[in-house]
């Protein structure tokens, strides 16, 4: 598998392709199931552009229901987010890691090098896009669920194109750049904004149509799952991939290459005015120095404030004008909405305001944009010093592994807190301008209840850096947890017999009992808080026993 | 006084590897202690292993008379650290790194820090990741040495160091001891440790194989040396001067192995051929290892 660079980046990333796709096709059997263990007569009454928003099609029955819910969502997100992943580390991640010299010390063009991963990224972005077609097709079979008129493969193919695009927007950034951070937070950001664009503006006749400039939008228009594959969408979206890769050729051979370095941050720019950086100085650097748990947060702070802002703006004070636009179409509607199909986004009835805000707010951003800053922080406070064999250093001086472990907690707890601060302060104000009147109290018992469901996995994040050592590892199982949980609490509600199960998922303490209507429910934050203190305190102990590793 | 490192049957397996075996040290308060060995022969095991980074499998350490395990913090108050393959926080100045450590340390001696990074000609306002692998050493041989520890630990100290720099630095390890403090320096550089140590300990695959005074090691110093001639002379010439080994010959050129006074050896050229140039260079320590120690390794 090292025989070229194409196979090599296939060799180091294939298992962690094939396990995001293999996860989302298990999720689709687990969705396929629930949905045909309830009575769907209910989904063939709801409005129209209502079932667009959620990627329901026309003859809503179990098997459109679970491709459109679990593949149309979930498994583009997932294929796009790996996609990413894969396109920002093609060059900039080589230059990152400092292996970018010794690979072009070989009788290799940087053209090359760019042309065997794009390839790469293309080969694997596809194989997942066939685990998820082989899903597609095994699920109905396990099942039993009747599946005629459904052009599975179109999907999968439509969801594939969709995923390149982003992968390539981030390839290009990376190749102009040198910097995968920057090409993956990019990306990311492109790819989120246009997701919620095209779910949310064909809500407003007036600016339907604008969702078109957005690329998500041809993902699924025309409805690949029920006509085949759009030739047109996919031409947009291919036809951008193109382009960015050829960016890429140009960026990549145009600049200097990058050694190993840090870059400079905004604030690094700031700091060479002396006027400013003495200011600074005092501010952040001597503040960011000062204890372990200064330095993690200030670390980290520039990944705490995107999120806070986006929570304040975007998911706190937009949504309540957005509501108010929207209210009287959802107001029709509101009696007709099964329950079963609004468990899957966080049940509730959206034609209240408080609905509203915790389907779009809390259900999902709230918690990711937390978990975002606690099971960063969490994953590399161990694993994270031993990756960049910082560790010893640390130990070399007079602290405990113990303060180790709950300083770098206490970092984590703080900039997940600014986050819901954040959070409340943008309801409190979306609900304040739009007059919509919700409970300041209600408001801020559900901020803190999205703060400790992000505690609880990015104490899992926590104790599994602190077990085993990997950054990898610690990632991979508590984003892997806290998605398979979300799900179980969803595919829990919608059928009886499954109900039980719910009570398994720390979700089933965040919003069953709709605090923003009813208030805070002390028994299920206390649920929550104490998961928290014993995967912290299994993390002290874990890491109090084991060997440091000097290694990667 | 307490020993500054004691060791009792110390051992570490990673697995089945013993990377560690019983291994029993004393280094002694005041004295630059040199800890040598090839790439891979137990050396940073033996130190993250005492500095409780690591536990062992079997044995136990002290450290300045403390356990090296159940006293740990209270060891580290009093010791400074260089790990081998040194790495920092890519985004921190070097002086922000230094205050970070100082601040965990509970505070150090600012002159004193600014009288290292003199010394060393270490630049603090720059970005330890926009550093050279020597220049960020430096930093790492600051953080080290701005507690004034009772014991100092350093694991290949001198990578990437220039020779300008590694004297410098060799001096302040002189000083340290003459200050009655202790150096514990791991390296596999024979003539560095030769340089600067009072006792040498040997280590190789996991086996301390022996601990000598720098004097009588330099005794074994054996070393390899190229003569050139002026004509064809026999390999011959040499069968009877004590200390030579592998003779070889090639054209004008003879080269051996030789361990005594130089003197002999130039003597039995010298006035009888036409010597154009003479080479010599330190035997590697593989090979050091290999004439005097290869008992002790089988045993």
């Amino acid at each position: 598998m090292l025989a070229t660079i194409t196979t090599k980046t296939i060799a180091d990333r294939w298992r962690a392709v094939v396990i995001g796709a293999f996860t989302v096709a298990l999720f689709l059997v687990g969705g396929m199931a629930a949905y045909k263990s309830v009575d769907l007569s209910l989904y063939t009454s709801l409005p129209e552009g209502f079932r667009e928003l959620f990627g329901i099609s026309d003859s809503a029955d179990a098997a459109g229901l679970a491709y459109g819910a679990i593949y149309g969502f979930y498994g583009a997100l997932i294929l796009a987010g790996l996609a990413v992943s894969m396109g920002s580390a093609t060059i900039a991640g080589e230059e990152r890691d400092g292996t970018i010299g010794v690979l072009l010390g070989n009788p290799k063009s940087r053209t090359h090098v760019l042309v065997s991963k794009a390839i790469s990224t293309v080969a694997l972005t596809a194989l997942a896009a066939l685990v998820l077609w082989a899903g597609a097709l095994i699920a109905p079979v396990l099942l039993d669920v009747d599946v005629t008129g459904r052009l599975v493969g179109a999907q999968a193919f439509h969801i594939f194109a969709n995923a390149l695009f982003y992968g390539f927007l981030a390839l290009a950034i990376g190749a102009w750049t040198g910097k995968p951070s920057l090409a993956s937070g990019i990306s990311a950001g492109v790819m989120a904004l246009s997701f919620f664009a095209v779910g949310l503006l064909p809500l407003v006749d007036s600016l339907a149509e604008v969702a078109r400039i957005f690329p998500w939008y041809y993902l699924d228009n025309g409805e690949p799952l029920v006509n085949g594959i759009q030739w047109g969408g996919i031409a947009i979206l291919l036809g951008g991939s193109s382009i960015f890769a050829g960016i890429a050729y140009v960026g990549v051979n145009g600049r200097d290459l990058r050694l190993r370095s840090v870059g400079g941050s905004i604030l690094d720019r700031l700091r060479e005015d002396p006027r400013i950086g003495a200011v600074l100085e005092r501010l952040s650097s001597s503040a960011g120095v000062a204890r372990i748990w200064t330095k993690t947060a200030a670390d980290h702070q520039a990944l705490a404030a995107i999120s806070a802002f986006a929570m304040f703006s975007m998911m706190g004070v937009m949504m309540g004008p957005m509501y108010a636009a929207v209210d009287e179409q959802l107001a029709t509607f509101g009696q007709d909405l099964p329950e079963a199909l609004m468990a899957l986004v966080g049940s509730a009835d959206i034609s209240t305001a408080e609905g509203w805000y915790q389907v779009e707010t809390f259900s999902l951003m709230a918690p990711i944009l937390v978990m975002a800053v606690t099971i960063t922080i969490g994953a590399k406070a161990l694993a994270g010093e031993e990756a960049q064999r910082t560790m010893g250093l640390l130990l070399g001086n007079p602290v405990r592994r113990s303060s180790i472990v709950l300083q770098k907690t206490l970092a984590a707890g703080l900039l997940g807190i600014v986050v819901g601060i954040a959070t409340f302060l943008g309801v409190v104000a979306g609900s304040l301008i739009a007059g919509l009147g919700m409970s300041i109290a209600n408001i801020a018992a559900t901020s803190a209840l999205s703060v400790l469901i992000g505690f609880v996995f990015g104490g899992l994040a926590l104790l599994l850096g602190a077990i085993t050592g990997r950054v990898r590892a610690a990632v991979v199982g508590s984003v892997g947890l806290a998605f398979g949980l979300y799900l179980l609490n969803s595919l829990a509600a919608l059928s009886d017999s499954l109900e039980g199960l719910a009570a398994w998922s720390p979700y089933h303490y965040y919003l069953t009992s709709e605090p923003l209507t009813n208030g805070m429910p002390w028994g299920d934050a206390a649920v929550l808080v104490i998961i928290t203190a014993v995967l912290v305190i299994g993390s002290v102990f874990a890491f109090d026993r084991r060997d440091i590793r000097s290694t990667s | 006084m307490n020993a500054a490192i004691e060791t009792h049957g110390l051992t570490k397996h990673y697995g089945d590897f013993p990377a560690l075996k019983n291994l029993d040290l004393e280094v002694k308060p005041g004295e630059v202690f040199g800890f040598l060995g090839p790439n891979g022969a137990g050396k940073t095991t033996m130190i993250r292993t005492i500095l409780d980074e690591i536990r062992p499998t079997a044995g136990r350490a002290t450290i300045l008379g403390l356990d090296s395990h159940k006293d740990s913090v209270e060891i580290r108050k009093h010791i400074g650290y260089l790990p081998g393959d040194l790495a920092m926080y890519p985004r921190l100045t070097g002086r922000d790194t230094l205050t970070y450590f100082a601040n965990l340390r509970g505070g150090v001696d600012w002159s004193y820090v600014d009288q290292l990074a003199e010394r060393l000609d270490a630049d603090l306002s720059k970005k330890v990741g926009d550093l050279s692998t020597g220049n960020r050493q430096k930093v790492g041989l600051i953080q080290a040495f701005m507690n004034r520890p009772q014991l100092l630990i350093m694991d290949e100290p001198s990578t990437g160091l220039d020779p300008l720099v590694q004297r410098e630095f060799q001096a302040m390890m002189r000083e340290v001891a003459a200050d009655g403090r202790t150096v514990f320096l791991s390296s596999h550089t024979l003539s560095e440790v030769q340089r600067i140590s009072d006792r040498v300990g040997i280590i190789r695959h996991g086996d301390l194989v022996a601990v000598e005074a720098v004097q009588a090691l330099r005794s074994k110093a054996m070393r390899r040396v190229e003569f050139e001639f002026g004509s064809h002379v026999d390999a011959s010439l040499f069968d009877n001067v004590p200390g030579v080994r592998d003779v070889s010959a090639n054209d004008h050129r003879i080269a051996l192995s030789y361990d005594g006074k130089m003197d002999t050896l130039l003597t039995t050229v010298a006035g009888r051929y036409e010597v154009v140039d003479i080479s010599t260079e330190e035997a590697d320590l593989e090979e050091i290892f290999l004439t005097y120690y290869r008992d002790e390794v089988t045993a």
